[in-house]
């Protein structure tokens, strides 16, 4: 078997040639925004039935349930389990991914569960800044209000008219998770959509 | 713009949605044994009121699973969202408590 | 109130008669196919006791919304025979009618923008000839030629690779289309009734005998169904199902502009067709609303994905200002093929299932139904378009020459 490390050292994420574009692409002042790609995050795809002996199982295992609820996620030494579906959920996690799998699926026991490793399927861009939301709220059709759309909140739906999960993960924080396939046109729109969010130049600049 | 109460995820937008027809069409038990006109009927043949319509969408955007809607195709209303699991609801109670709340 | 054109223009173009209580055929729907029904029936079959029922006013269902295109260049022989037999009609009307309805036969590309367009086309262009339908395969070069404002650069999300053009189809002025039968058919005797819904059958066992009407009931023994969106409410009355489902079909409509766009352009790919009227305004058709609606209204992002393709094929509409939106309800085959012949009750026949593409067929589909009422057979134009194809499984699938919409 090839060396693990070695294949991870030559791995180019799905946004490696708009690195640049992406650093510098942010705006400042008051509706500051600022873009980052978070690559090769572990990212777990679990399907179980929600409740079976195998979910339970894989409650105990994350150290928080996963979630039962549109929109919730749950955390956990270093897990974090979202609610795609009524029995379809991503894990994202610091563990690395082929110890993750081996662990759910050990704690799923004779439940029919799906355990994946899905952590190349997407990508993850994060928005921070007091202007993240807005810009967001560009393209998405979903409410963001904090209201409804708290720290935590993750849910499927679509950004520029193609599918990501939009996460919230603090108050001026947000992370947008197309597929690798995608990544660099929601990149691309992302980038187009904050610029409006600059600081107007002063008179005579 | 229509919008949709999936049964999982809530309100959402039409685009998050697609459209699957008519509900509660069973695929026959024994296709062999049907005539060709029997055949013609389950395959092409589908309701198309005008009015109250229980028919299919998924939530190809969202959560990815499939639910059945009472909607009115004239007004569009969504009537009553429920999944396959749910007692189908009554249309004609339906259409009474629509026009009981917008009268 | 007195004429304010006197010699110039006549106080009526039809009568406004009372429904009499029977007749020898009645044809259900006052739109463009209606009115070619009952005027090819009085022309071409000699019967004038008949009655056209508009359940609203004349021409104000989808002749009144659509997008006033008119082609032939179907790939199937059976297509290609009616729409060519209306192309052909098409190009006799205006004198035949004594009518200019603006029929200008300006051509019609559709566009080609992958790989599989192109062999989809130039098939479709080589069956057109030997069906005898002017068709031809252009380069991109050869697109700008005929539409110079069309976007043939390769750097767009759809280049395009080529079109179809056809030049004798066109566009015609649909109101225009539908003063003119309408017309003639009252000069023939044709009572044009309105405001005169259809809401039940009289039927002596299997056979027709007659409609119950909100104007009282009207006997007659052979009845037609032309009524586009609403086939299958029709249908229900008279106790059987249609193979359609209707669905909103919206189409828009710009400020007025200079005349720039000479041709008409079709693209499947991207999903947009657009034309210029004779007045100025860009007209342009999308897709229909993906769920069964009566609404004559749609969603507003199937407009947005329309723009946008328009703005993608047309740089220089960037800044068009839109003047209209509306919705017609389409009735949709599985086979994007229409529906011409007998019902499960005698006496009773069906027109429906035109889906996005009625107008253009509007000479034919009357030509055609018409006879199938004067003599209970269909006529060869209509033979391979009966309800039975579903059963034999004989399906004519255009969803390719169809266009935009299925």
């Amino acid at each position: 078997m090839a060396d693990l490390s070695t294949l991870q050292g030559l791995r180019r994420s799905p946004l490696h040639d708009m690195a640049t574009e992406i650093r510098d692409g942010g705006v400042t002042g008051e509706r500051a925004v600022q873009l980052a790609e978070l690559p090769f995050l572990t990212q777990v795809g679990v399907r179980v039935a929600p409740d079976s002996a195998g979910a339970r199982g894989i409650d105990e295992a994350l150290g928080a349930p996963l979630p039962r609820k549109v929109g919730v996620t749950s955390q956990a030494g270093g897990h974090t389990a979202l609610w795609l579906g009524p029995d379809e959920w991503l894990v994202v996690s610091e563990t690395p991914a082929d110890e993750l799998v081996e662990q759910l699926r050990a704690a799923a026991g004779d439940t029919p569960a799906q355990v994946l490793d899905l952590s190349a399927n997407r990508t993850v861009i994060e928005l921070t800044g007091p202007g993240a939301r807005s810009v967001l709220e560009k393209g998405c059709p979903a409410d963001l209000h904090p209201r409804v759309f708290t720290d935590g909140t993750a849910i499927v739906t679509s950004l520029a008219r193609v599918p990501v999960i939009v996460w919230r993960t603090d108050a001026d924080a947000f992370r947008v998770v197309p597929r690798a396939s995608l990544a660099q046109y929601v990149a691309a729109w992302l980038l187009d959509a904050v610029r409006e969010f600059a600081p107007v130049a002063a008179e005579g600049a | 713009m229509l919008q949709i109460e999936c049964p999982w995820c809530g309100l959402r937008d039409e685009t998050e949605y697609k459209y699957g027809g008519q509900a509660h069409v069973a695929y026959p038990e024994d296709p062999s044994a049907l005539s060709d006109e029997e055949w013609a009927e389950y395959l092409f043949f589908r309701d198309n009121p005008k009015g109250p319509f229980a028919e299919r969408w998924v939530h190809t955007g969202g959560c990815r699973k499939w639910f059945n809607a009472v909607r009115d195709t004239r007004t569009y209303e969504v009537l009553a969202v429920y999944t396959n699991s749910d007692p189908r609801p009554v249309i004609s109670d339906l259409v009474a408590d629509s026009a009981g709340a917008t009268a | 109130m007195g004429n304010p054109f006197p010699g110039e223009h006549p106080e009526w173009l039809w009568r406004d008669p009372d429904p009499k209580s029977s007749y020898d055929a009645i044809v259900i729907g006052g739109g463009g196919h209606g009115l070619a029904t009952a005027y090819y029936l009085a022309k071409n079959h000699g019967m004038t006791n008949i009655a056209i029922l508009e359940k609203g006013w004349l021409a104000g269902g989808n002749m009144a919304r659509n997008t006033t295109i008119i082609r032939s260049n179907y790939l199937w022989d059976e297509s290609a025979a009616i729409y060519e037999h209306a192309l052909k009609l098409w190009e006799e009307l205006p004198e035949e009618l004594d009518y200019d309805f603006l029929f200008s036969q300006r051509g019609v590309l559709n566009l080609a923008h992958s790989m599989q367009d192109v062999r989809d086309s130039v098939r479709r262009v080589e069956a057109n000839r030997l069906n005898g339908v002017d068709a031809e395969f252009l380069t991109p070069e050869e697109v700008q030629k005929v539409c110079p404002i069309v976007n043939i650069s390769e750097d767009v999300r759809y280049p395009v690779l080529g079109a179809t053009f056809q030049p004798r189809a066109g566009i015609a002025k649909h109101d225009h289309v539908a003063w003119a039968f309408a017309r003639a058919c009252d000069a023939m005797g044709v009572d044009i009734i309105q405001n005169c819904e259809v809401t039940g059958f009289v039927k002596d066992g299997n056979r027709v005998t007659g409609v119950e009407t909100t104007r009282g009931r009207i006997l007659s023994d052979t009845v037609g169904m032309v009524a586009a969106g609403h086939s299958s409410v029709l249908a229900e009355k008279a106790g059987f199902r249609l193979p359609v489902q209707s669905h909103p079909l919206q189409a828009l409509v710009s400020e007025l502009y200079e005349p720039v766009h000479p041709t008409v352009v079709m693209s499947n790919y991207v999903h947009v067709y657009v034309s210029q009227a004779h007045k100025g305004e860009l007209v342009m058709g999308a897709g229909v609303d993906q769920y069964n609606g009566y609404g004559q209204r749609g969603s507003f992002h199937v407009i947005e994905h329309q723009m946008a393709a328009a703005l993608e094929l047309f740089p220089i509409f960037g800044r068009a200002h839109l003047l209209r939106t509306w919705g017609g309800i389409v009735d949709v085959c599985p086979d994007a093929s229409p529906i011409i012949g007998g019902t499960p009750v005698d006496g009773l026949y069906v027109n429906a299932g035109w889906g996005t593409g009625g107008f253009k067929a509007t000479p034919a589909a009357g030509w055609a139904m018409a006879h199938t009422m004067a003599t209970g057979e269909a006529h060869e134009l209509n033979k391979p378009f009966g309800l039975e194809r579903f059963t034999t499984g004989h399906l004519i699938d255009e969803h390719g020459a169809a266009g935009v919409a299925h």
